[in-house]
């Protein structure tokens, strides 16, 4: 039986009808062609897949699109908005926070709901809310950094 | 030397723009009218032969558009027994657990996982060799599949051989021996006894590293669209796009110009990525299907069925004289390939335990043996890890016992220009001292610790490592084009795995006279490109570098003989800047980029197209040396370590993107410190892997480490673009060790035996308390 979904994704209402059994992944990826969250393990262990349901990080992996009803939905696809980078996706590019940028998305997502909850964090309290998105190029150590200089500069702001 | 502009500059990936925003398309992102999913099923034994294969069940499945099975391979492709690539779908027997047996495309996901429990597999199950001792056992049940196996092309293409760096010296053949020894070196120099007879001191061990996993965060992905007649566009995560064709080529029996190979954005690879085994199954899918099909690997999938890094069992017995000079190197190697032999990956892990230090004498043999498990492939410095946590451990308690500084010890022994490398090959110039002495001075080493049982409890340790890696040296080829906007094109076959297209385009515009934002790097599919290397064995910026500069100075060449023509004055009489060409003494008079770009194409030109083109011969021998220190806190009550600072010093030549060499650094070191502390994939009873997940194989996270300092340090040597040698691999490789060398540092005794897992760790604290 079909399911008929209701939620926002990226600020824009969206309406379709879906399996019932789809993952938010499986939706935003095939169904929405939002291909910018990336899937990498499918059980919650890597992180790569996180995008914000009403404001708060989700492995959009082991939610099921049905769960998501009436949310709003955040991908890292909006982070920019008229050309205009967000600041952590300055930071990263300006860091050399990323290699082969599979994890960058959702590193990215996990970030922008820590800052937002955290504007002055310190590196330990980065790297615990970091440890959900794993990445297997950089050591982490570009990303922390890259993670500081985005809260300096979004506290100015 | 003339001041480098462009080379040297720590700039941003030129790709980070687009993979910020998650616009880059790798090989799961591909999207096509009428696209299919591909699964294909597993084999749940590790060793059986296979009597029948029903799949009626599943063809008739609404929504299943093709099966497949071996019988579906064309009889046109020729069958090598003994290599992986050809054992994509089982034939008549399975020889790991995960091997595919049979597949499906489908409409979509849930079609195409029902279709697979549809198909019927009537299995009888064979006896599993399970470790590389039960392998070595005379009389062991065989793993291989047929003699052919042994003088095939050993499971990997003549170009992933690209650290076999040496010929053994003596490789002998004994009777009544394993079936399952798939070969085996022997390197051997001087009198072994009468050095060991001279030794005051004589360290024993046997090391061993367990099963690892690449870990690339992003699943091997594949799409194949037959999309004219005798013809397959292939879209897939590869690390070498002129590899992965052939490898296509050879097993389905086609003709490289029928395949279009495009190498999407790789979502890491680390040497598991390779050529990319999956693709034969998706190519035969969609031809059979008649429609596009995508096949992503779950994470399970890449765990339990794709091609890790070996298991090593090293054992290990040196001397040294009381003043530190060493006497004598005598070791037995055993790696386990799984079920298809690599070859040089053992003879690398050989080589390089010998490379380093000047032992007088030595006997070093090595044995690959197969066991019933997933094949081994490369795992960035394929065997260095291995081999270094050996080495490395041997030369620390060597020095622990002399009572020598660990760090004075190497330099004192160092194997540098002149000196016999394992093979008797002389080493070439090398920054093997360069890179120990950067750590000598520095703070990481001469920081006094915190006292071991500090305050709260912890023990502390203070660990140092060195490694070095022959790599990968081309050839390679790259074409530049002048663009009508005055831009100017890389066209290249070879695939952006770390960053290197960044460096690329910093070398190109060094050697053109422009700046960066000139340059545009056009990757290309081996139909359009010329022949590229694999991204691997770190020679992307080395060789690779070497085709881009030289096609970007034939241009620059062309360029100059044009505007001279134009301006009416000798070559030697123009310079170049971002604009275009001119003459120095009247730099008004000159030559746009685009004007260059039209007298070049119009009609009537006067001139034909601007064009440079780079063929590069292998580079020469320019090994890669890293070093590492290494704190770690021991908590006694749990066993658990933590590594509270880390510092890898690398010499690479010239950094020609010192902000990429940094990032490399750090990936490497947490790399090797995930197989120093977490990583191991485990096998059951019968074989199969029990920890196939992400949280049971545990890659290192952001807790877990501290920040990572890097020293880059820029020795000479070898022939590289603006004096670059290989930069990606060595990093991984000395860490590993510095942190056992820690750890055996902070609790005054020695663990040879990896992961360094707290129950490890505790036991050994606890058993020395009388605890256990």
């Amino acid at each position: 039986m079909d399911y008929k979904l209701k939620f926002s994704v990226n600020r824009q209402t969206v309406k379709l009808t879906i399996e019932p059994y789809l993952t938010l992944l499986e939706v935003l990826r095939d169904k929405l062609g939002l291909t910018g969250t990336k899937e990498g393990c499918g059980t919650g262990d890597c992180g790569a897949c996180t995008v914000l349901v009403d404001g708060r990080p989700v492995c959009a992996c082991l939610l099921l699109a049905a769960e998501a009803e009436g949310s709003e939905v955040t991908t890292v696809e909006s982070l920019a908005s008229n050309e205009k980078l967000h600041p952590l996706q300055e930071a990263f590019i300006a860091a050399g926070g990323l290699q082969c940028g599979f994890c960058t998305p959702g590193m990215l997502m996990s970030a922008v709901a820590f800052l937002t909850q955290n504007p002055e964090p310190g590196e330990t309290d980065i790297r615990q809310a970091l440890a959900g998105n794993l990445c297997r190029c950089t050591g982490y150590d570009k990303i922390v950094r890259a993670v500081q200089v985005a809260a300096r500069e979004m506290a100015h702001d | 030397m003339t001041e480098l502009r462009v080379v040297g500059q720590p700039l941003p990936r030129l790709d980070a723009k687009e993979k910020v925003q998650g616009q880059a398309v790798f090989a799961a992102d591909v999207q096509l009218p009428g696209l299919l999913v591909g699964k294909f099923l597993t084999s749940p034994h590790a060793h059986a032969e296979i009597l029948s294969i029903d799949t009626s069940a599943a063809e008739i499945l609404p929504g299943v558009r093709a099966v497949i099975t071996a019988a579906d391979i064309p009889a046109s492709a020729k069958y090598d027994a003994g290599s992986r690539f050809h054992a994509f779908l089982a034939r008549r027997f399975v020889v790991f657990a995960g091997q595919p047996v049979a597949a499906v495309a489908a409409d979509d996901l849930v079609t195409a996982e029902s279709a697979l429990e549809l198909i019927r597999v009537d299995y009888r199950p064979l006896p599993v060799v399970r470790t590389p001792q039960e392998a070595i056992q005379p009389g062991c049940v065989a793993v291989a599949l047929g003699e052919e196996s042994f003088n095939s092309s050993a499971g990997s293409t003549p170009h992933t051989q690209v650290a076999a760096a040496s010929q053994p010296e003596e490789a002998e053949a004994k009777g009544d021996e394993s079936p399952n020894i798939a070969n085996r070196v022997i390197f051997k120099y001087g009198d072994l006894a009468a050095a060991f007879a001279q030794s005051d001191v004589i360290v024993e061990q046997t090391y061993t590293v367990p099963v690892v996993h690449q870990g690339y965060i992003e699943p091997h992905a594949v799409t194949a669209h037959w999309d004219r007649p005798d013809h397959v566009t292939v879209w897939e995560c590869v690390q070498g796009a002129f590899a992965a064709r052939d490898l296509l080529a050879h097993t389905l029996g086609l003709s490289q110009s029928s395949i279009t190979l495009n190498a999407t954005e790789i979502g890491g690879g680390f040497g598991g990525k390779v050529e990319g085994i999956f693709a034969p199954i998706v190519v035969l899918l969609a031809k059979k299907a008649r429609r596009p099909v995508k096949l992503v690997l779950t994470r399970r999938e890449e765990l339990v069925g794709s091609n890790p890094a070996p298991h090593s069992v090293i054992r290990l017995k040196s001397g040294a004289r009381k003043d530190g000079r060493l006497t004598a190197l005598e070791g037995e190697i055993l790696v386990d390939a799984g079920a298809f032999p690599s070859g040089w990956i053992m003879n690398s892990m050989t080589v390089l335990l010998r490379n380093n230090y000047k032992f007088p004498a030595w006997r070093l043999e090595g044995l690959e043996v197969l066991t019933h498990k997933a094949s081994i492939a490369a795992y960035r410095a394929p065997g260095g890890p291995n081999a270094a946590f050996a080495i490395e451990c041997q030369l620390d308690e060597m020095a622990r016992r002399l009572d020598l500084d660990p760090l004075q010890l190497r330099l004192q022994n160092l194997v540098e220009e002149g000196d016999s490398l394992t093979d008797l090959e002389p080493q070439v110039r090398v920054g093997g001292r360069e890179v120990l002495n950067a750590l000598a001075g520095h703070p990481a080493w001469t920081d006094p610790l915190p006292a071991r049982y500090g305050d709260n409890g912890l023990l502390y340790g203070r660990g140092l490592a060195l490694g070095s890696w022959e790599g990968g040296r081309g050839p390679a080829s790259a074409i530049a084009i002048l663009d009508g906007d005055g831009k100017f094109n890389i066209v290249l076959g070879t695939v952006d795995l770390s960053g290197s297209f960044t460096s690329l385009a910093q070398i190109a515009a060094e050697a053109l006279g422009v700046s960066v934002e000139k340059i545009v790097i056009r990757k290309a599919s081996p139909d359009y490109a010329p022949f590229a290397p694999m991204s691997a064995g770190s020679q992307t910026i080395f060789a690779m570098g070497a085709a881009v500069k030289e096609a970007a100075l034939d241009l620059r060449a062309k360029l100059f003989r044009h505007a001279a023509k134009e301006l009416q004055v000798s070559e030697d009489e123009l310079g170049i800047d971002g604009e275009g060409i001119f003459v120095s003494s009247q730099p008004n008079q000159r030559r746009s980029f685009e004007t260059l770009y039209q007298l070049g194409t119009e009609w009537f030109a006067e001139y034909g197209p601007l064009l440079g083109q780079g063929s590069a011969a292998q580079r020469q021998r320019a090994p890669g040396f890293a070093a590492t220190i290494a704190e770690v806190a021991v908590d006694p009550a749990t066993g658990q370590v933590r590594v509270t600072r880390l510092t890898t010093a690398q010499d690479v030549g010239r950094a020609i993107n010192p902000l990429a060499v940094a990032g490399q650094l750090q990936g490497g070191s947490t790399q090797s410190v995930g197989i120093a502390l977490w990583e191991e994939v485990m096998y059951d009873e019968q074989g199969r892997v029990c920890n196939p997940n992400l949280l049971d194989y545990r890659l290192p996270t952001a807790a877990d480490l501290p920040l990572i300092e890097t020293i880059i340090v820029e020795a000479p040597g070898g022939d590289g673009p603006y004096g670059a040698k290989l930069v990606g691999e060595p990093s991984i490789i000395p860490p590993v060790a510095a942190v056992a060398n820690a750890v055996a540092a902070a609790i005054g005794a020695r663990i040879c035996d990896l992961p360094l897992t707290p129950e490890r760790v505790w036991r050994v604290i606890a058993g020395r308390n009388n605890k256990v």
